[in-house]
């Protein structure tokens, strides 16, 4: 190691740490950082983080069948008031609000949601091909979140956050369900 | 009116280091221009190897753009770019030579100071002296007197006790009293 200057120092502290490189570093360094950033970035997502867009997604995908069955396909205000209100602005279908924990897997809830999902199923094939698209790709991203959580809490059935996400989730099908139900019910007679 | 003038560079660090966060590399070069000069000598001391060293300040500069986002920015950016500095150093290290350093005999007196020198001395001559001192005795005289860091913060900084620091630090100073043929205070 060699030092840049022959001057003449009386303390330590007026070497001072900075020694520039040979040759300028950053060229190599630039080369790695495209790779090195995009290949950390899934690896520094928690589980945690990934689990709680996935129920944030089965929400949004929830309030966004309500708002487009709300907005196309319910009567217009002054009309007969039989169909459900816009979910976005409303509280849960009283089905749903009513579930918890231990509904969840219990075979009347399960029954009781594969009825009204073969009921949605018909009542879907009334309605435009517009709404049929919002409504399944709103499920599949419903679907999708609820998979991810069951498999996270099968390795982790303590979780409580998990379990509360799972419910909220449940909620949100629930939710679509009961707001496509109520919009075949008011839409009969669009 | 000092505050403002004292605030300005970290502010514009600040900002320099929110961008390369986000993912702005020229953010990060500006960055990098900064305080390359401080990592690699700190690498450059604490290796002895201007190849080795100059692949520690790269991977410094690496491993930093990786931690980015979580790095605080209320924090120094210098101390932070140092601690991954000496990490990356005693790592590269530790791989070229197995043979452990035996720790430091206790030594009497004070070592805080200035490291003042008997009589003016070439920097060549100075920095010759300080390679040529034991690892441990090395790395804790160069964070502790010249890159100005106390000596709990050097042995934080190398994991090693406060208590250890201290003494490397005693051994560094007769060290180089005997190396200078003069006090060193």
């Amino acid at each position: 190691m060699s030092a840049p200057e022959e001057r003449k120092v009386k303390s330590l502290a007026e070497l001072g740490g900075a020694i520039q490189p040979p040759h300028d570093l950053w060229p190599r360094i630039e080369a790695q950082l495209a790779g090195v950033r995009t290949a950390a970035t899934p690896a520094t997502r928690t589980p945690l983080a990934r689990w709680r867009w996935l129920a944030a997604a089965a929400m949004v995908a929830s309030i966004a069948v309500g708002v487009w069955i709300g907005r196309d396909l319910l009567p217009l205000p002054g009309g007969p008031a039989t169909g459900s209100p816009v979910a976005g602005n409303q509280a849960p279908p009283a089905g749903a609000a009513a579930v918890n924990a231990a509904y969840i897997s219990d075979p009347r809830y399960v029954r009781e949601r594969d009825q009204l999902m073969r009921s949605v199923q018909e009542r879907l094939q009334a309605m435009p091909p517009q709404t049929r698209a919002k409504v399944a790709a709103s499920l599949a991203v419903i679907e999708t979140a609820k998979k991810d959580l069951e498999s996270a809490l099968g390795k982790n059935p303590s979780n409580a956050l998990l379990q509360e996400l799972l419910i909220n989730t449940y909620q949100d099908e629930m939710r679509v369900l009961t707001d496509v139900h109520e919009a075949g019910n008011a839409g009969t007679g669009i | 009116m000092q505050a403002e003038v004292q605030s300005g560079p970290v502010e514009w660090e600040g900002a320099l280091v929110q961008r390369a966060a986000a993912g702005d590399t020229r953010a990060f070069e500006r960055l990098y221009r900064e305080h390359a000069g401080r990592v690699y000598g700190l690498c450059l001391r604490m290796t002895r190897d201007p190849q080795l060293a100059q692949d520690c300040t790269q991977d410094t500069f690496i491993n930093a753009w990786k931690a980015l986002p979580q790095f605080q920015t209320r924090s120094s950016l210098g101390t932070w770019l140092h601690r991954i500095a000496v990490n990356v150093s005693l790592g590269k290290r530790r791989r070229s030579s197995a043979v452990a350093e035996a720790p430091p005999q206790d030594e009497e007196g004070d070592i805080a100071g200035e490291w003042v020198l008997e009589t003016p001395v070439e920097v060549r001559e100075l920095e010759t002296a300080i390679e040529g001192l034991p690892e441990g005795a090395r790395d804790a005289l160069v964070l502790h007197a010249l890159y100005g860091y106390s000596h709990e913060e050097a042995a934080q900084m190398l994991g090693i006790a406060a208590g250890t620091c201290k003494a490397q630090l005693h051994r560094a100073r007769r060290l180089l009293r005997e190396r200078l043929q003069m006090e060193v205070n």
